[in-house]
């Protein structure tokens, strides 16, 4: 397979996903663009300025219809997706480490740092109309959770839960109703980089620095499958048709990265069978720790974002879909 | 006749492109190429309409106009932004060595070679043979000829493991120092200089050259352990090299090891004969 470079920012990625259909891809970076793309070709459709900080956390509503990302400079802007508008910009204390749209597109999820003496909140904007008038500037939820600082964060099914990360390595199954913390299972032993749902939502996928990648079950917060890797993990998605893999990436750390051979880098997308837990599969390419991976929603293709700066588009050739794993 | 290249251009035949009944575009084109040889360039092509469904809100997607710092620009990938890259072959395999098996490769060698010493083939350092500064006067086919460190390696690496040791010991505490040698540094001047020298284990090398040096003589030996002392013979007029050597070394095995590796050794094209030196007494 041919990938696809897109080179649409200046500093390291920090998050790529994919909207519902596939068909547009969205990166945001330490440079403080958001970049919207069309995945197939690699086109990019535009950016979303007016970030000035590095922009942490991107998602898009299942409509495809409101972008909602997440800065350093203290804001979370909801932009207008086909256009670039910047419809509403919510102002925090601190930085904004992770956002995201619940199932129904009613909410969105925005967590906040603690730093210089303000605590870590975990917020719920409601986005019902989607226009300029009608977002509150107001969270309908302002919660101050407990225990080590969030990050990465998750909406559970039917938003009866708030599946959140904490830096200890422990994930926490949160009520988006009362703030409480339902259950917490210390899964992993160092900070979790990566949270990643399943298509229904009923288990995810982990990543940490602790070079291992698990899928939870989101009920009973119990491990189903895990995956030991040699390097430390910055990102994990399940892939979510053809075939039951897990994609899985990182590197050693970026300020390790020239002290040491680049052989050793380690900086490929690994691909691990998700039910039988065997590595089936490498792609190289990036020049730096991956930090960030998505995989299309139709399982056709995958991209992958990296401290180099690049986003790298993979087409699977047919081979991928006609491979059988042999026991 | 063409009488100008104009001419000569226009004397080619027009191109000429027919469709047949099963929608294959033929298209004939005839041109000179770079030796003046006419070339015939006949292209096939076929067209197929590829009917593709696509979600509605996808179709509509693509057709929305460019915005931010794409505003203005025309569909259709820039190259500015988007590249392709090499091909990279996604190799799935079920056993999950493949992957790591560069690495393993590369482990099992690293553990192999741990605990192995590393020793030269031409003067028993701990470098690789390729690497020894002294391969250049001592050839490698030569030193591989050589029979008896091949023998008895094990005697020269107890020798060689005793100096490089971390504990210091005095040259006349060292396993093979001679037991005569108590005080004064060897080789230094003194009234009885000359009997300690005797006492020292000596080589006596012949057959060198005319135009050898004691520097010379001395670079020869001192890869074998430490030199004491380096008498060379020169003529008393000249000062050239009257053929023959003397070199103390402080260390009777150093002495021998040098003695069985340059003894029939070629220098300047002569063969060296190393043999001990018999008292002067």
């Amino acid at each position: 397979m041919r990938p696809i470079l897109l080179q649409g920012h200046e500093r390291s990625l920090t998050q790529i996903k994919y909207n519902r259909e596939g068909d547009l891809l969205f990166s945001v970076s330490k440079d403080h663009v958001v970049n919207a793309w069309f995945s197939h070709n690699g086109e990019r459709l535009g950016t979303y300025e007016g970030h000035v900080g590095a922009v942490w956390t991107v998602d898009v509503n299942s409509s495809s219809t409101l972008l909602v990302s997440g800065s350093a400079d203290n804001t979370a802007k909801l932009w207008d997706v086909s256009n670039g508008k910047c419809l509403k910009s919510w102002e925090f204390n601190t930085a904004v480490r992770c956002v995201q749209f619940s199932e129904d597109d009613k909410l969105v999820l925005i967590v906040t740092e603690p730093r210089m003496g303000y605590p870590a909140t975990l917020q719920i904007f409601s986005v019902e109309n989607g226009t300029t008038e009608t977002v509150s500037s107001e969270p309908v939820y302002n919660f101050h959770p407990e225990g080590p600082k969030i990050t990465v964060a998750a909406w559970g099914a039917l938003n009866r839960y708030i599946v959140a990360g904490r830096e200890n390595g422990s994930v926490a199954l949160i009520d988006p109703k009362s703030g409480q913390c339902i259950s917490t299972n210390k899964v992993h032993e160092l900070t979790l980089t990566d949270l990643q749902m399943s298509a229904d939502r009923t288990y995810f996928i982990t990543a940490s620095k602790d070079k291992s990648a698990k899928i939870l079950e989101t009920e009973s917060l119990e491990v189903l499958k895990t995956y030991t890797t040699d390097t430390p993990l910055n990102s994990a998605a399940i892939m979510p048709k053809h075939q039951e893999f897990v994609v899985v990436g990182g590197g050693q750390e970026a300020m390790d990265v020239t002290t040491t051979s680049s052989r050793q880098g380690k900086f490929e997308c690994r691909f691990w069978h998700k039910i039988l837990e065997e590595e089936v599969g490498r792609v190289r390419g990036h020049f730096g720790p991956i930090n960030t991976i998505a995989i299309h929603p139709d399982g056709r293709s995958f991209a992958s974002g990296g401290e180099d700066g690049y986003v790298r588009v993979h087409h699977f050739d047919d081979d991928f879909f006609t491979f059988k794993f042999q026991i | 006749m063409p009488t100008n290249w104009a001419d000569e251009v226009d004397g080619v035949e027009a191109p000429q492109t027919f469709t047949d009944a099963n929608g294959i575009t033929t298209h004939i084109e005839f041109r000179i190429n770079e030796d003046g040889k006419k070339v015939k360039i006949t292209r096939r092509t076929r067209k197929k309409l590829i009917h593709d469904k696509v979600n509605k809100a996808v179709a509509a997607r693509k057709k929305w106009p460019k915005f931010g710092k794409e505003r203005g620009n025309k569909p259709g990938p820039d190259p500015a932004t988007t590249n392709v890259g090499d091909n990279i072959k996604l190799k799935l395999s079920s056993t999950g060595q493949i992957v790591q098996d560069v690495d393993e490769k590369h482990e099992a060698m690293k553990a192999q070679l741990q605990n192995k010493k590393i020793l030269c083939r031409i003067c028993k350092g701990d470098h690789f043979t390729t690497k020894c500064p002294y391969k250049d006067s001592l050839g490698m086919e030569d030193a591989a000829a050589t029979p008896a460190p091949a023998e008895e390696p094990g005697k020269f690496l107890a020798a060689e493991e005793q100096q490089s040791g971390s504990k210091y010991i005095a040259p006349h505490m060292r396993a093979g120092a001679s037991s005569g040698g108590v005080g004064g540094r060897p080789g230094s001047a003194g009234p009885d200089s000359r009997e300690k020298r005797d006492e020292q284990p000596t080589l006596r090398v012949t057959n060198l050259s005319e135009d050898v040096t004691e520097a010379d003589v001395s670079e020869l030996f001192k890869r074998f352990g430490h030199i004491s002392r380096v008498f060379l013979a020169r003529d008393r007029e000249t000062g050239a090299c009257k053929g023959f050597a003397f070199v103390s070394f402080t260390m009777r095995e150093d002495a021998l090891r040098a003695l069985e590796a340059i003894d029939g050794r070629g220098y300047d094209n002569l063969i060296l004969r190393v043999e001990w030196a018999k008292s002067s007494a």
